[in-house]
């Protein structure tokens, strides 16, 4: 049993008392970050006012909590870091900028950079001063990673064996802020296409670098186009084996156990929704009167409970030292296309007022806000259909689609 | 007549409806394209559906509803519809009214005011109060106030509800044009604090009231059906050309299906819609009830249509310059404009039986 798994096996009195303790501390410094504090800024004064957030929180032990104490993380328990990511939920704080960085990349870091290179660049990283991005999808590979082009060619510079990358990738969130990425590349376009690729990290700030912003239809801008041009990365800045990218790039995307994220996917709860069905009229008549609107309540506290419960059975397993079970897969395919409808039931009942599209408010805090940049999450990190297919596959064991291209040489013509 | 219109219609739309130009409308509250509406009334676009008597060209709804459905494929925003409605509100109870020639020459911009906060559809019992010829009271986000010269409104008199024409350019109204989900509907709220209006229905307000309701609802289920259409065929065509896993994500049914339930809605929104412009034609009693329907389905399929082609697209859909968000932004600014989906499903359901009479 590793240390971590003890932790996790604690007491539920005392991971009570650590909900109690993060509470007060939420409650002491959570406000100056949050909220009011939030109105107004620009994206610049966000950000910094982000950065100090997770500064303060990894003096105190709440950044990174699973991570060593001597990099900056909590060198707490995974049960820990969910309950702590459960309570700072209930604030509206300045934390999206850091949830690839220090979700995948740097988790990632831990298990592969030795410990200099650890040493040197995790606590940057932890304590919010260095952003991480995570270089993987591109024009032609969003649901099949697979299918990516950015070659990575070997090549010797100034005495240094490593690699010229070149190409492109895109929806890169947050790269426009970020110092380093992780990135796979193809190394070997005459191998098959899953065969044929390695996963390096690499400084931002490279030459031959380029980011462009990608305007979204709507919301915050964090998403980017990113262009190589024989950037040189040395070869020591590789992850795994050559050509076992693929495998690394799967570790990534799996190395979150267990996240959290908050019960409407950051759109308003639902109990908003109701407040607004006592006001609304339809017709004349109390909207929250109305069979269509007391179906969608209904709908909504049912699955949230199903998900809660799901979730509150994901705790246990880990406080057992088990693995959570396989129905966690379904909580974000649920939570984007309720989002999506609970926003778009909510601005109906305003009626013809719903459309207002008010500058500075939060997808947390508007309807028309939510609903206008939800179709974001249900592409993000695994499309609807993609979840649904991987549920089919991975959890029920179905057969897996008709792949033409699995196994031929990935510059082969098709 | 009507397949020159047509023609015309596709023509100067292709030239003027860039996306890039439709972006630059989305960029500001209350943008309206000027342009093109000189371009259009020109052609004769607004006096389409107004009566020949009135100074229109009498070539009714169908034209109208043509031209609409060729807007409604583009995103392009023109105030055909009040032109159209406002027209007809006036022959039925007044006559003749001389706002409507300056409305079907397109000196004049209308628009429709009848949504309040705190409803979600049309008020039965408006808080704007008519007395002494004067308004009083607010409307919520109109669609074209922000540049319009008159509008329809009903409010609630002495004896009952009435039907009002306001001329917008005068000291007691503020307009406030307000940024939204789709800016190139120029919406903006209305205060009236003591203005001039001229009660226009002949005595029945609140039906003059639905009829009005019910013939821009006809008109705009075109535009929702032009949009749904015009999704279709972005995601068609998408899914064709879009590589994944070594094939054209055409041949995944999860995608296959998305499609042909979109191809679904839309031909059950495009059979409502031409059956409710028929009855409208027919002065049917059964009009209500056949206009809820048309609007009904055609929120619903550009909706799910406008939604679906963005998953569609992947991430590119999720983008300022993909198409798909100007239908996703239409269908919803569409869908609340004229009283949201609730209210026309009771209009639809507490006139059942008028609908079963009508259709025998
Ligand atoms: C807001 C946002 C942030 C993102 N951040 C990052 C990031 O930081 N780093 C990063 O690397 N990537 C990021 N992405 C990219 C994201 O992972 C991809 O967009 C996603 O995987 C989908 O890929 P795609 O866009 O190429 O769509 P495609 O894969 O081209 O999919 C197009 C359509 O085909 C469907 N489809 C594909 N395969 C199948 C199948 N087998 N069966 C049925 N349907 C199928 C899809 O569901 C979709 O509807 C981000 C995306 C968004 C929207």
């Amino acid at each position: 049993m590793s240390d971590a798994q003890r932790l996790d096996a604690a007491p539920a009195e005392e991971l009570l008392a650590y909900r109690a303790r993060a509470r007060a501390w939420l409650a002491q410094h959570a406000p100056a970050f949050s909220g009011a504090a939030r109105a107004g800024l620009s994206a610049d004064e966000d950000l910094a006012l982000g950065r100090a957030w997770q500064r303060l929180k990894s003096e105190h032990g709440y950044a990174c909590i699973t991570l060593p104490r001597a990099y900056g993380g909590g060198g707490g328990s995974e049960l820990e870091k969910i309950v702590f990511g459960e309570e700072e939920l209930k604030y509206d704080l300045p934390t999206v900028y850091f949830g690839v960085s220090l979700g995948m990349p740097v988790p990632m870091m831990l298990r592969y950079a030795t410990p200099e290179v650890a040493e040197k660049l995790l606590p940057p990283a932890i304590c919010g001063d260095d952003i991480w991005c995570q270089l993987f999808s591109e024009p032609a590979a969003g649901s099949d990673l697979a299918a990516l082009r950015m070659r990575a060619t070997p090549a010797t510079r100034g005495g240094v064996e490593g690699w010229l990358l070149n190409g492109q990738k895109v929806w890169t969130s947050w790269a426009q802020y970020a110092s380093w990425g992780i990135i796979v590349a193809r190394s070997d376009p005459a191998a098959p296409k899953h065969a044929g690729l390695t996963f390096f990290y690499l400084d931002m700030r490279s030459p031959g670098v380029e980011v462009r912003q990608i305007r979204k239809l709507a919301g915050e801008t964090e998403i980017n186009e990113v262009f190589f041009n024989d950037v040189f990365v040395p070869d020591s800045q590789r992850m795994g084996p050559v050509g076992a990218g693929f495998r690394v790039a799967i570790e990534t995307l799996m190395i979150e156990r267990y996240s959290v994220s908050d019960e409407s996917l950051s759109g308003p709860a639902i109990e908003k929704f109701v407040c607004f069905a006592q006001d609304a009229r339809i017709n004349g008549k109390p909207a929250l009167e109305d069979g269509e609107v007391r179906a969608l309540v209904a709908d909504t506290l049912v699955e949230r409970q199903g998900l809660r419960s799901i979730h509150r059975r994901a705790l246990e397993a880990i406080g057992a030292g088990r693995e959570p079970g396989p129905e966690g897969a379904i909580r974000k395919l649920l939570l984007g296309r309720r989002r999506q409808q609970v926003g778009a039931t909510a601005l109906d009942l305003l009626g013809p007022a719903g459309a207002a599209l008010t500058e500075g408010l939060t997808t947390v805090q508007d309807f028309a806000w939510s609903w206008i940049d939800s179709p974001g999450p249900r592409i993000a990190g695994g499309t609807d259909e993609i979840l649904r297919n991987t549920i089919a596959e991975k959890v029920l064991g179905l057969p897996q689609d008709h792949r033409p291209d699995k196994g031929v040489p990935f510059n082969q013509p098709r | 007549m009507l397949v020159m219109l047509a023609d015309q219609a596709e023509r100067l739309l292709e030239d003027h409806a860039t996306w890039e130009h439709l972006k630059s409308l989305l960029e500001a509250p209350g943008s309206f394209d000027r342009e093109l509406w000189a371009q259009c009334a020109e052609l004769g676009w607004p006096a389409a559906a107004v009566a020949e008597a009135q100074g229109g060209l009498g070539l009714g709804f169908e034209a109208l509803a043509l031209l609409n459905e060729k807007l409604g494929a583009r995103t392009v925003s023109l105030p055909l519809t009040p032109a159209a409605v406002i027209a007809d509100a006036v022959a039925r109870g007044i006559g003749d009214h001389p706002s409507v020639t300056a409305l079907a020459t397109g000196e004049r911009i209308g628009c429709l005011a009848f949504g309040e906060l705190g409803e979600s559809g049309l008020p039965r019992t408006p808080t704007l109060r008519f007395a002494d010829g004067m308004l009083q009271g607010e409307r919520a986000l109109v669609p074209f106030a922000a540049i319009a010269d008159v509008a329809l409104c009903h409010a609630a008199a002495e004896d009952g509800i009435g039907l009002y024409l306001v001329m917008l350019d005068q000291p007691g109204v503020t307009r406030k044009a307000t940024a939204t989900i789709d800016n190139a509907r120029a919406a903006a709220t209305l205060s009236f604090d003591g203005a001039h209006a001229m009660r226009i229905d002949g005595g029945d307000g609140w039906s003059a009231c639905l009829r009005a309701a019910a013939l821009a609802s006809i008109a705009t289920a075109f535009e929702q059906v032009g949009g749904t259409q015009s999704c279709l065929a972005l995601g068609v065509e998408y899914a064709k050309e879009r590589i994944v896993f070594g094939q054209p994500i055409g041949r995944f049914q999860a995608v296959k299906h998305k499609l042909s339930d979109i191809y679904t809605e839309l031909e059950i929104a495009r059979g409502c819609a031409i059956d409710a412009l028929a009855a409208a034609g027919r002065e049917s009693t059964a009009l209500p009830a056949m206009a809820a329907m048309a609007r009904l389905g055609g929120i619903h399929a550009y909706e799910f249509a406008s939604r679906e082609t963005i998953q569609i697209y992947g991430g590119i859909g999720v983008t300022w310059e993909a198409a798909p968000q100007h239908h996703y932004r239409r269908s919803r600014a569409l869908a609340l404009e004229l009283g949201a989906a609730p209210f026309w499903r009771e209009l639809l359901v507490d006139n059942i039986f008028t609908l079963a009479e009508a259709q025998g």
